[in-house]
This record gives C-alpha cells, structure tokens and sequence, in this order.
C-alpha cells in the first residue's frame, strides 16, 4: 500500500512561495490560513537554506491522537484527514503537531476560532468526492482526478517532492549521488546538463 | 548536629528535583466522523499517482 510523503529539497528551494500561492489559490482557503508556509533559516547569510512545510501526513500522526473527538483518520493511501463536521476547534492538534500544520479560520460574529483546516495533500475530505460539500470544506480532491498535490507538481526547481514515500525516496537518492556532495543550486552542470 | 541537619534538609530537598522521563503516549481513537468513500481501489489508486509522479515530478 502507497503512503503518500511530502519531501522538500533545501539545496533546491529557492524561496519563490508559488506552493503556498498555488495552495491557497486551488483550494480556495480563506484569509488568515496559510495550509502551507516556507521556512527560511539564516535569511540573508552566506548558505541560507528554504523549506517549504505543511502537514507532513505522520505515519503516526499526534494530532490523531490527542484529538477530543476522534475526527481524524488515516486514509489507504496514507493521507491524514479530519472530518470538519465533529471537529470542536479546541486548538489540541495545533499544540501535538510539530510542524504547526493545524490552522484555525474565524468564525462567528466575533471572529472567534472556527474549525481546524490543514493541508489535505489534495484528497478532499469524507464528504462525496468533487461535491460542493468537500470543495467548500476541504478544496479540491486531486487525487481522486488521477493527480499529485499541486505545490509540488508546480514546484519549478522540483525542490517539494509529494507522492508515495517510496518512489519519492528513490528519486531523492538519486539527487543525492549524483551532487556529490556539491550543492546543486548553480554551477556548470545545472546550466548546461547533457 | 547542625551541620547533619543541613546535610538531610539539603539531601530532602533535592529528592524534590526529580522529575519523571516516562513519556505518555497517547494511542488515537476510533474515527467517529463519515466515512470516505472513494470510486477506484486502494491499488489501482497507487498505480495511476505513481505514473503520475514519474510523468510530472521527476528530474529533467
């Protein structure tokens, strides 16, 4: 069985945030909530180095497990997701998660915290797949269309990687021989590769 | 007998300090929301998002 895996290349990444505009523009995620964000460490020093994070679907995922309500579940492909209609919005995955993927809209007359949205690696949600119902809730499903998450599949540097852990491991490692241990960011075989 | 009862005072207090590195886990509960359905199988799934991958992600 698949488990889909999101992997970021650092010696890729070059901080454009096009997978944080192409999210927020497929799923049509509301103000205030960005589903996924890139980190940038020793910003402006020589070997500064990005990561384009969201919810990384852990295989053994916390917020599941601290959850009150018991609204999340792991689907066959590995994708971790959550039922929207029994989540109570009491904040307990954002503190278990690691990665500070659970994010929280307002709702209300006073902007009071509404329900947990994340990243949903484009699977949709448990309402009927490409309904109104999961499109309003969860945005699109993707991977019911045959397709991988779109903030990799636009990635232009191919730095954010989303797709069976396997097969994205394989094509990592082979990043990873082929550099020799140079960085791959710029030099004679990044422009001119036979 | 001054300095014994500093001793034990001292030694009394630094039993307080410690403090347990048993982690509690938490094991996840049984999913109470809709269930989702999906049109093909888990297999067939997992065939076309690998060719997918391979047409869209890998390096050119």
């Amino acid at each position: 069985m698949a488990r889909m895996k999101f992997l970021c290349d650092a010696e890729r990444c070059i901080e454009c945030n096009a997978c944080v505009t192409a999210c927020k523009n497929e799923h049509e995620v509301p103000w205030g909530i960005n589903r996924r964000r890139v980190v940038t460490l020793d910003d402006g020093l020589p070997g500064e180095k990005s990561i384009s994070v969201a919810c990384m679907h852990c295989s053994d995922a916390p917020c599941q497990a601290v959850c009150p309500v018991d609204c999340f579940y792991t689907t066959d492909d590995g994708v971790v997701l959550h039922d929207k209609d029994i989540c109570i919005g009491c904040g307990y995955c954002f503190y278990a998660c690691p990665f500070g993927a659970p994010q929280y809209a307002q709702d209300g007359a006073f902007g009071a915290r509404g329900k947990m949205d994340k990243c949903t690696f484009c699977a949709g949600g448990p309402e009927e797949d490409h309904s109104h119902e999961e499109l309003d809730k969860y945005g699109r499903n993707r991977l019911a269309e045959g397709k991988l998450p779109l903030c990799a599949e636009m990635c232009s540097t191919k730095s954010l990687l989303a797709g069976d852990g396997d097969v994205v491991a394989d094509l990592f490692r082979n990043r990873v021989v082929r550099r020799e241990g140079r960085p791959e960011v710029w030099g004679w075989n990044t422009a001119y590769k036979d | 007998m001054m300095k014994l009862l500093t001793i034990l005072v001292t030694l009394l207090s630094l039993t307080a300090c410690y403090e347990s590195a048993e982690v509690t886990l938490h094991e996840p509960g049984v999913y109470k929301g809709k269930t989702d359905k999906h049109a093909l199988a888990a297999e067939e799934r997992e065939q076309i998002l690998k060719k997918r991958f391979l047409h869209v992600q890998t390096d050119r």
